[in-house]
């Protein structure tokens, strides 16, 4: 049984090879199906997302199913066989193992960290398991990405910080005003950089939206969008003093919201704390108004400056979940392992059982001169004198296949005991 | 009995300053989870501690310095863990726990020595007047320490550094309101003591004021924290401001703790 993984990702292939293979592409054909189909191949998943397309194997015949499998890709792709070979990368059983915990973890995708991809791993998982397309060998393997993709974001902190721009401001919001249930939230400008905020910052429970811009009916259509309330733009001094969150981004040349109307608006807030986000180019608040006590104000270059240190921590913590992945990847190869000397461990018990019972057939006219239960105590002893002595080829076995990897052991025992 | 889970609780308030050093290090929530846990656990033995103290010496656990040191630690203590049943503020644990073994070391120096109470000192209402009073300026110290968490995370958002450290820092609105809420029962609890001490004063000394250096300075201190609640509760005073004024009060309260320590006067002091 060889563990085989075939595919393409965002690093390997354009966008054009990938689309051909993914899901929708099929239609109501169903890869997987086709895929079940190749002799060779006993278990398979087929996973399919917009950064990657992958197809995991268990299969009796490693390079016969390679062969199978890319030419089922070159059928469906658009490229000639020549230059698709070149997006593919093809791992076998440790490797494939190691790619499959990296996918799941979330280290192989195009932003690192990203949470996004596990549960579409699980996802095509379901579908494998629905099409009865996993046995014993994927089902441990897929549950093992799982717990590792797990372990890696509990461990890491590869997930925990803000990459985008917009998330970076939900992000610091957070941080000064602890949740944001029941906070208000005033969108000046109806850019698309402001909207994505909102719709954050919406998911966060924010109590009220306020909305302003200087076609009053631009203003309106959003608000309707976040459930909100439009007012017109000259309203934006007095309107300023009821909001917690200002989120700025209009095409104005100018400064729509300048320092002495923050001034202002400070004394009737009775110093409830403002959060000024301005992600206009050029700027729409007036640097200044940053300055004052409970005011916070970030513009554009500052947010992208937290995420570029995020960015960074990710690949710190990143390295960190390396070695949780070569961890459980190791573990993961000791199991399958394990799994190549159960054969032989089975057939040298049963070999040894077989044993027994004849020599007991054997001996059976002088053992009906004992009485039931001396009978059964010989038993008993032939027994305990046989188990001890394959105990310790057994555990030899199990130990240097199972932990060192040593699989020639097999072999030799085989050889042995004479088990073929 | 007292002496044993005093110690008991010395040892868990040294492990749990420990384990939050530890945590801030690795940067590993578990172990602060943990670190958390023994300080209940020191908490818990210290109340025992109290607890046999009452019962063996039928006296007030607070009789000299050390004592109300010991209850300092274990006031901030309490309070510190029932806001963090109610908010995520983890890493004040990091600053109380120091704070409260420091105390506590400082405590045990005089621990289990029976103490001879001056004529003048005894009586059911200067146990009380002295346990409020402690309570209160305990309250005021977790106040400050909150306030000063409060300044640093303040600059770091200001300064735009999403600095590690802001990371683990509790968001500005949680730290106000620990703040706040600190200043709210400590106040009430120093003002009910410093009542109290003045009609033991009245039936000791024949007068309510006798122009007394502690009698003095608790009134200033008293003075500034009046003044601090009404900025907060009527002037709608908030975050920045308040931060800063708490902390220099206590500044003030704990330099003139320390004055009073040196000083000759034996009239109005633990003995």
């Amino acid at each position: 049984m060889e563990i085989l993984l075939i595919g393409m990702n965002h690093k390997t292939a354009p966008v054009e090879i990938r689309e051909k293979l993914s899901l929708s592409s099929f239609g109501d054909a169903c890869p997987l199906r086709d895929i079940m189909n190749i002799p060779v191949i006993k278990e398979a998943m087929y996973l399919s997302t917009c950064n990657r397309v992958e197809v995991l194997a268990c299969t009796s015949d490693g390079e016969k199913a390679k062969e199978y499998l890319k030419s089922f890709i070159f059928r469906h792709g658009n490229l000639p066989p020549e230059e698709m070979e070149k997006c593919l990368y093809v791992y076998f059983n440790g490797e494939a193992i190691r790619h499959l915990f990296r996918v799941a973890s979330s280290l192989d995708s195009l932003v690192m960290g990203e949470p996004q991809i596990l549960g579409q791993v699980k996802e095509a998982y379901r579908e494998a398991l629905k099409m009865n397309a996993t046995g014993v060998i994927l089902n441990r393997l897929l549950h093992h990405a799982f717990s590792c993709a797990k372990r890696v974001r509990t461990e890491t902190a590869i997930a925990s910080n803000a990459v985008s721009v917009s998330y970076a401001a939900v992000e610091l919001a957070k941080k000064i005003f602890g949740d944001l249930k029941g906070k208000t939230v005033l969108i000046v400008g109806a850019g698309d950089m402001a909207e994505l905020a909102a719709r954050h910052l919406m998911k966060q429970g924010v109590g009220r939206f306020l909305v302003t811009n200087r076609t009053f009916g631009r203003a309106v259509e959003l608000a309707k969008n976040f459930g909100g309330e439009a007012f017109e733009f000259f309203h934006l001094p007095e309107r300023l003093a009821e909001v917690d969150i200002v989120l700025s981004s209009t095409g104005a040349a100018g400064y729509i919201i300048t320092a002495p109307m923050v001034a202002q608006c400070l004394k009737k807030r009775r110093n409830r704390l403002l959060f000024l986000i301005d992600i206009a180019v050029p700027r729409d608040i007036e640097p200044e108004a940053g300055e004052r006590e409970n005011v916070f104000l970030y513009n554009i270059d500052d947010l992208q400056e937290v995420v570029d240190e995020n960015l960074r921590s990710r690949l710190e913590e990143a390295r960190k979940a390396e070695t949780i992945i070569e961890e459980e990847a190791n573990k993961h190869q000791a199991w399958m392992n394990s799994l190549l000397a159960v054969p032989t461990i089975v057939s040298l018990k049963e070999k040894v059982a077989k044993i027994t019972k004849q020599e007991l057939e054997k001996s059976s006219s002088w053992l009906k001169n004992l009485s039931h239960d001396d009978r059964k105590r010989v038993e008993i002893l032939l027994d305990s004198v046989v188990n001890k002595i394959v105990h310790d080829p057994i555990t030899t076995l199990k130990e240097e296949t199972q932990e060192n990897g040593v699989t020639s052991f097999i072999a030799v025992a085989r050889r042995l005991f004479r088990l073929d | 009995m007292d002496t044993l889970f005093f110690k008991f609780a010395l040892g868990g308030y040294f492990f749990s300053t420990l384990g939050y050093v530890i945590s801030l290090l690795v940067k590993r929530v578990f172990v602060a989870k943990i670190s958390t846990f023994i300080l209940s656990l020191a908490f818990l033995l210290q109340s025992i501690s109290f607890g046999f103290r009452c019962v063996i010496t039928k006296q007030s656990p607070v009789l000299n310095i050390y004592d109300a040191l010991a209850l300092l630690a274990w006031v901030m203590t309490g309070a510190y863990l029932a806001f963090q049943l109610k908010t995520k503020t983890r890493i004040l644990g990091a600053f109380v726990s120091p704070l409260s073994f420091l105390f506590m070391i400082i405590a045990s120096i005089k621990l289990g020595g029976r103490v001879n109470l001056l004529p003048v000192l005894q009586g059911t209402l200067v146990p009380i007047h002295v346990s409020l009073a402690v309570t209160g300026e305990a309250l005021f110290a977790l106040a400050s320490v909150a306030g000063a968490m409060y300044l640093l995370q303040d600059s770091l958002i200001k300064k735009k550094r999403a600095h590690s450290l802001s990371r683990l820092l509790p968001s500005l609105r949680d730290l106000d309101r620990i703040n706040h809420l600190c200043l709210l029962a400590g106040f009430p609890l120093l003002t009910v003591g410093i009542v109290l001490g003045s009609l033991w004063a009245r039936s000791v000394w024949g007068s309510h004021w006798v122009w007394e250096p502690k009698q003095i300075w608790t009134a200033l201190v008293w003075l500034l924290y009046a003044f601090l609640l009404h900025q907060r509760l009527a002037l709608g005073w908030r975050g920045h401001k308040t931060a800063w004024f708490s902390i220099l009060s206590f500044l003030f309260l704990l330099a003139c703790v320390l004055i009073n320590m040196f000083s000759p006067s034996t009239l109005h002091r633990f003995v």
